[in-house]
């Protein structure tokens, strides 16, 4: 069995869908019925923000089981994991997959576990492996690099 | 006879080279991607969907690509479990009970082949059950209106907590957030927008796809982070599949009964395999009573959750074909994919397009018979995947993603929501609050009020509409009955334990 810890997580989730339910109310006023329609936009978000605010109450009231919360050496690689991915994700347009993609599955694969002499020579290959599996055997275009035509 | 008459048509389609090829590759990619520890059909099937988009296949085509990887996840699931004790999502859970002890008693290659031919089985008992009673649910669905389609969206979302277990509150709580992101965006009818907060990206609303890559994939690598699963290696010899189908043939009275349970299983709305594979278990270790040795390598309690399961993936089809009604994530993401190439599932699908239902159908016997012949002798190919370490295999599914998600509109936008999605489902993991949920309201929030506005503007702003007819207080009645059914029962579980 996994193992249970204490229901606070449930509460602070609660009460973050509270206001969130509260919040969607109170916007869904603004959106204004066109004429003709029986009910207007704003209707169904309304519908769907009243049980949100009441289960989230209930939540707060009646937590349940949360899994275990990661230690902190396994939330500092998840950190790395979602900027390394966020530099991905910014750098993808102005610098083309290659130099890319190299970067950040090579860090990547040392995030997950490898060493160094791993993670250098198989961040290559699987950059190079994935360029070549989605840019000629699937067709896909890849974001070139600037200048070049690769 | 009729029926056959179509099937027939579908087997015209199903065998045309490029459907074969397709089928072939889907059911080896999803044995794969299934053997992945911790990677499971929903996982796979979200992978290959924005690739499926690349490939400007028809809608036939892809869907024959996803349903083969669907029920190839489903046959791969068990090799990990079987070998390695980690299941690859929640339906193989089960069939780590005894096919682990098996494994460890060195008779690993015995146990891959028996599952292989329970999943046989069970894949083809409820794909028979799917040519069988789709077309009775069609005839049926085609006096639903509005109101009607409206109570069974209901009936979809009243039972998803019930069976799926745990904490009730937390699955509608779960499927109201969802449905709440589902309004995001320019409202169809009123062109008003919607939570879009002035950002234009937003105007198009939430790409259910991004999400869904988001909740399922990327979540998955952030677990993955916390325990690294290293050191965790198949230890054993396998030894030969083909003693295994001799044990199948001992063990063919748990497989049969478990494929008819774990067909009425999946057919239940928001049920699905999970429930398939551990119903099936239980009863099989009612039925054998003492004779059965189970949690000790029984070959009964390995065959059983894996007929029950694949099982279940065929019936989970019927309501998504025949309603338009997703019961389980899986499914979510093949109407999903019907959706965004405008084709709307329903008893009009099977009346305007019956080359795509039949094609489908057909394409999933010929898929089910190529997955015996790759998942018995091939099956030691297959394990040897486990052998790759998880630093490499993770950050792989991540770029599969992101180039996947990348290709599908050019923008880093997509991106950058597909990582909040991510967070989003390792936060709901981790307070087990079930992401399969989020995942249906996002999918189908647009129908259902779509539906709503329609009965409303049908009665003139009459709310009475909604349970006005016999049908739709039918469903409602059904709903209740489903989740008093699914509280009653997780109170005699408890009581049991």
């Amino acid at each position: 069995m996994r193992e249970g810890v204490g229901a606070l997580g449930d509460r602070i989730a609660g009460g973050l869908l509270l206001v969130v339910a509260a919040v969607a109310w109170w916007l869904s006023h603004d959106f204004t019925s066109g004429f003709g329609q029986a009910i207007g936009p704003g209707a169904f978000p309304r519908l769907v923000s009243v049980p949100l605010g009441l289960l989230s109450l209930y939540l707060i009231i009646h937590p349940g089981v949360n899994q275990r919360w990661p230690e902190r050496s396994a939330l500092f690689r998840q950190l790395g994991l979602l900027v390394l991915l966020m530099i991905y994700a910014g750098l993808i347009q102005p610098l083309g997959f290659l130099p890319t993609a190299l970067l950040t599955v090579t860090l990547m694969i040392r995030l997950f576990g490898a060493t160094w002499r791993q993670a250098l020579p198989f961040g290559g290959l699987l950059t190079v492996g994935l360029y070549l599996l989605f840019e000629f055997a699937l067709g896909m275009p890849l974001p070139d690099m600037p200048g070049l035509n690769w | 006879m009729e029926l056959l008459a179509f099937l027939g048509q579908g087997f015209v389609v199903a065998l045309e080279p490029q459907h074969l090829f397709l089928a072939l590759v889907g059911c080896a990619l999803g044995t794969l991607i299934g053997a992945l520890p911790g990677l499971g059909p929903v996982n796979g099937v979200a992978l290959m969907i924005p690739l499926t988009f690349n490939f400007s296949l028809s809608a036939t085509a892809a869907l024959i690509l996803l349903v083969s990887i669907y029920y190839g996840c489903m046959y791969g699931g068990r090799i990990s479990s079987i070998l390695l004790n980690i299941p690859g999502d929640e339906p193989a859970m089960m069939t780590t009970l005894d096919g682990f002890p098996m494994a460890q008693q060195g008779r690993g290659g015995e146990a891959l082949g028996l599952t292989g031919v329970a999943s046989f089985v069970g894949a083809l008992v409820s794909t028979i059950g799917l040519v069988l009673f789709a077309p009775m649910l069609v005839d049926f669905a085609i006096r639903f209106g509005p109101a009607e389609y409206f109570a069974l969206f209901v009936l979809a979302f009243a039972t998803i907590g019930g069976v799926t277990g745990g904490h009730l509150a937390k699955s509608f709580l779960a499927a109201c957030l969802g449905l709440l992101l589902g309004t995001v965006g320019i409202d169809a009818v009123s062109s008003v927008p919607r939570y879009t907060f002035g950002w234009y990206e937003l105007y198009d609303g939430i790409d259910f796809i991004v999400a869904l890559v988001g909740l399922f994939a990327i979540s998955e690598c952030l677990v993955f982070l916390e325990d690294s699963h290293q050191g965790r290696k198949p230890a054993m010899t396998l030894g030969s599949a083909l003693p295994g189908v001799r044990t199948a043939w001992h063990c063919r009275g748990s497989i049969g009964r478990s494929s008819v349970l774990g067909f009425i299983a999946g057919v239940l709305p928001g049920a699905g395999a999970a429930l398939g594979s551990f119903l099936s278990y239980t009863l099989e270790r009612r039925w054998q009573g003492a004779r059965g040795d189970f949690g000790n390598g029984d070959p009964h309690g390995v065959a059983a959750p894996e007929a029950g399961n694949n099982a279940a993936a065929g019936g989970a089809l019927i309501p998504m074909l025949s309603l338009g009604i997703p019961g389980s994530g899986t499914t979510a993401i093949l109407l999903a994919l019907l959706l965004s190439m405008n084709i709307t599932p329903g008893p009009l699908l099977f009346e305007n397009q019956p080359e795509l239902v039949w094609g489908l159908v057909a394409a999933l016997f010929i898929g089910n018979l190529m997955l015996l012949a790759l998942n018995i002798p091939l099956v030691g190919l297959f394990a040897r995947v486990l052998r790759a370490p998880g630093w490499f295999l993770m950050p792989m599914v991540v770029m599969v993603a992101f180039v996947g998600v990348y290709s599908l509109g050019n923008s880093a936008f997509d991106l950058y929501m597909m990582l909040a999605f991510g967070v989003l489902g390792y936060v709901l993991r981790k307070l087990e609050i079930p992401t399969v949920p989020v995942v249906l309201g996002l999918l189908l929030g647009g129908q259902m009020e779509y539906n709503l506005r329609r009965a409303m503007s049908i009665s003139g702003g009459d709310w009475s509409i909604i349970w006005n007819s016999g049908i739709s207080v039918g469903i409602y009645l059904f709903a209740i009955a489903l989740l008093l059914g699914g509280l009653l029962f997780h109170w005699l579980m408890k009581r049991r334990i």
